[in-house]
């Protein structure tokens, strides 16, 4: 046993709390923030306060588990909430707040947050980031992962399908990779992300967002 | 004792079925296998070719190769992925149906072009769109030093009758345009059309390549990655 494995074998159970408890700190937050913030998002003109709790009225949200939605493209957010409300795409936090928005709202939000500026990411580890680079932009020839540039775009600004990568929260990214890889989320509709994150390791997912943090999208 | 043995031989059945793991052998209908026939219509390539492509489609359904095929479906100057530009539609329907239909075997191609990744309307989209692109760009060479041998060989070997003069191929009979090919590519599926490994072959080359020796299949790809593109070369 390699000291890493002994560690993740004695602290599995440890993490496994720790995370129930993150869940549900995260849940009480996703709550908690829209009862306080309404008066001030609607001023603002966010159409929804129940989003901006979470992802602020500009779509930068600041607790970096929580996606900026600044930027994107509309029809990509439009899809997103549906397939949240569909319980397409499962999230413990989005499942019941897309419930919250209906239909007809969908689209005026998803204008909205797409017209908001993205603000820049940050980058916590810049050798790893220079890893990323390589993959993010030259892919990973050995296990033939294909460069993430190829769909999202070389500055990471993304499209209608493909979502604008750029300056996006690092955990959030390692999340989303690994809940592909896991098939926890597996509302890509080709299943393409599903096929890329299986033929990469942690420590590559990990790499590539890094450098999708500093990523401006133009 | 007896009894085990019994039951053993009993057992041997099952323990060899179960061995048997279920693999493509038994559908496998690729060179090699009985009654194969290189060009054969299947029913999807047949639906690919009666679809008008469109370009602009095309365009946006490559977004999904360029991980691999880079921005001008140029592929990588190592040979390991191939240059697409300006391939003749006829050959990349081909290529990509056979792919799915499991003749030419491609691991690391499969799950971005499974019909659930790509439908058949965007194949025809993705032909249309390759073969309009001219974006030429230093290819991967070879070593330059064997391109005259390589030349000799193209044509003693009868190469130039289905290739042509100037490697440009012929999209009516489906033969690739191989001019400005990537010089590592072209070795590397010499190779596996060798050994019956890329399995919607055409079995005169296998036949041709059979002959050759691996220094000559360098000479050949050294002086075919120095052709030029097939419309560089004037053709069409």
């Amino acid at each position: 046993m390699t000291p890493n494995e002994s560690i993740s074998a004695c602290s599995l159970r440890h993490r496994r709390a720790v995370r129930v408890i993150e869940s549900f700190l995260l849940l009480m937050l996703a709550i908690s923030i829209p009862l306080v913030v309404p008066i001030a998002a609607r001023a603002e003109g966010a159409p929804n306060p129940l989003c901006a709790g979470c992802h602020m009225e500009d779509g930068n949200s600041v607790t970096p588990d929580f996606p900026k939605i600044a930027g994107l493209d509309a029809a990509y957010i439009s899809k997103q909430i549906m397939d949240f409300k569909k319980f397409k795409r499962v999230s413990e936090i989005m499942g019941p707040m897309a419930t919250q928005i209906s239909d007809s709202e969908i689209d005026a939000l998803a204008m909205y947050y797409s017209k908001q500026k993205r603000t820049p990411g940050v980058v916590t580890d810049k050798n790893l980031a220079e890893q990323g680079q390589l993959i993010y932009t030259d892919g990973i020839v050995n296990s033939a992962v294909p460069a993430c540039s190829g769909c999202h775009g070389e500055k990471g600004e993304g499209t209608d399908k493909f979502p604008r990568l750029a300056g996006q929260h690092t955990a959030y990214l390692n999340t989303q990779m690994s809940n592909f890889k896991n098939i926890v989320r597996n509302n890509d509709a080709r299943g393409v992300m599903r096929a890329i994150t299986l033929r990469m390791t942690d420590q590559e997912m990990k790499a590539a967002s890094e450098y999708i943090a500093s990523l401006k999208g133009e | 004792m007896r009894i085990l043995l019994i039951i053993a031989l009993a057992l041997l059945p099952t323990a060899s079925v179960l061995a048997e793991t279920p693999s493509d052998a038994a559908t496998y209908q690729g060179i090699g296998s009985k009654g194969y026939v290189w060009n054969k219509l299947t029913p999807e390539r047949a639906e690919a070719l009666r679809l008008k492509g469109d370009m602009d489609r095309g365009r946006e359904a490559f977004r999904g190769c360029r991980g691999c095929h880079k921005q001008d479906a140029f592929g990588r100057v190592d040979g390991i992925y191939p240059r697409l530009t300006g391939q003749y539609a006829s050959v990349i329907i081909k290529q990509l149906t056979d792919i799915r239909a499991g003749l030419r075997l491609n691991p690391k191609m499969e799950p971005f072009i499974s019909p659930d990744a790509v439908s058949v309307e965007e194949i025809a989209d993705i032909a249309v769109f390759l073969s309009s692109l001219t974006t030429i760009k230093e290819n991967g060479k070879g070593p330059g030093d064997q391109v005259r041998q390589g030349e000799a060989l193209y044509v003693q070997r009868g190469c130039i009758k289905c290739h042509g003069s100037r490697g440009e191929g012929n999209e009516e009979k489906i033969y690739p345009a191989l001019g400005a090919q990537h010089y590592s590519y072209l070795l590397r599926e010499m190779e596996l059309i060798k050994v019956g490994a890329r399995g919607n072959s055409h079995p005169d080359m296998v036949v041709a390549l059979k002959e050759i020796s691996t220094a000559d299949m360098e000479a050949l790809a050294d002086y075919l990655a120095r052709l030029p593109d097939r419309r560089q070369a004037g053709m069409k």
